[in-house]
């Protein structure tokens, strides 16, 4: 009880295009203070999920990287991300996802996130080492997967703007060879702080 | 803090595949393409090559410790494992990029009777077609790749375990 007390619940209505509406939950979870959004669409669902700078420095430091690159790292708006094909059985849809189509809105300009391509030169230029470049690559969100009936993956996707600053991302995805879109509203890049429930409103 | 982010997902995971229902696939590959050959040591230093298993079933699981669905799912795998164990199938998880101490004191929480794999710097892995972790294959017992799984599975289900009996009972 004392849970759900402590979990707000936002439903928006989106806009999505070549599908039937879907909505978004916003959630806060009370004992973390981390927030997360969750896309249900017909057959596809996506759920973001806030890291904190520290648990992405931490995780990276202890798989090999140096401070720096942990601190790049952390600093690149990670949230981890849940992507499930809803359907089951046979007859279901096929699902193909390709993060280089989606786009992180911001002062009015779209970038796609920050993928695995775009860190290997700074892999190369300061000499990460193999194991931090596996960690890294394996525990990224795939750029482009596939999604049978059934399947859903885990990953960290770097969005890309700083701790705290907040974006629009637009999401596509291709149902059975059809493309759909959505736009997910006002995420926001967790808070480079120890404990974001006792961060200053903003 | 830490723990309770942890505990967090992992009940959020949980939580959402109750909700996903009950039913679980596994996606056929009608090709059926070759299995990649690989040999990998395991945690006793041990050598396991795949081709060794011929004839029987193989499931070959790819996983991390980091990784939450691959935690979640693998306890199913050893209860599964106890029922399959004495038929013609294998199980093998491949572990990617992971040293054998962090393996060690992961499986102090998940004790597992299946030969765990070092895939140290994920080769084996790039040879097969995974994109995320967990994905899980099996391989029949001609070493053929019949059946593919993106995601976690609760591998204790009859109705997955059957599939894969099916290819050592002449399916």
């Amino acid at each position: 009880m004392r849970y759900a007390r402590g979990i707000a619940a936002v439903l928006a209505a989106l806009g999505v295009a070549a599908s039937a509406p879907a909505e978004v939950v916003r959630e806060t979870d009370p004992e973390t203070g981390l927030v997360s959004w969750r896309w249900q669409g017909e057959a596809l669902s996506l759920e973001l999920v806030q890291r904190l700078p520290d648990q992405s420095r931490a995780f990276f430091l202890g798989r090999g990287f140096e401070r720096d690159n942990s601190d790049a790292i952390a600093a690149a708006c990670i949230f981890q991300t849940i992507l499930r094909n809803e359907a089951s059985g046979e007859g279901g849809p096929t699902l193909r996802v390709d993060l280089n189509e989606w786009r992180v809105v911001r002062n009015e300009k779209a970038v796609p996130p920050r993928l695995e391509k775009q860190w290997e030169p700074r892999w190369e230029e300061t000499g990460a080492s193999q194991a931090a470049r596996v960690a890294f690559r394996w525990s990224l969100f795939p750029s482009r997967q596939q999604f049978e009936p059934g399947d859903y993956n885990w990953g960290m996707i770097p969005f890309g703007p700083g701790p705290g600053e907040r974006f629009d991302l637009r999401i596509v995805w291709h149902e059975d060879g059809e493309t759909r879109r959505g736009v997910m509203r006002d995420l926001r890049c967790a808070p480079d702080v120890a404990d974001p429930r006792k961060e200053e409103p903003k | 803090m830490m723990r309770a982010l942890i505990h967090g997902l992992l009940a959020a995971v949980l939580c959402w595949g109750a909700a996903a229902g009950a039913e679980q696939t596994l996606t056929e590959l009608p090709e059926r393409p070759p299995a990649p050959d690989f040999t990998l040591e395991d945690m006793d230093g041990n050598s396991h090559s795949l081709s060794d298993y011929r004839g029987q079933a193989v499931i070959v699981n790819f996983w991390a410790t980091w990784c939450p669905p691959c935690r979640e799912e693998m306890p199913s795998m050893q209860r599964g494992w106890e029922q399959v164990r004495d038929e013609d199938i294998a199980l093998l998880a491949v572990n990617v990029g992971e040293t054998a101490d962090q393996i060690f004191v992961f499986t102090a929480d998940y004790p597992v009777e299946f030969p765990l794999l070092l895939d140290r710097d994920g080769s084996v892995t790039d040879d097969w077609p995974v994109k995320g972790l967990p994905t899980t294959f099996v391989v029949d017992p001609e070493g053929r790749i019949v059946y593919r799984a993106v995601g976690g599975r609760a591998w204790d289900d009859p109705a997955l375990l059957d599939q894969v009996r099916s290819l050592v009972d002449g399916g």
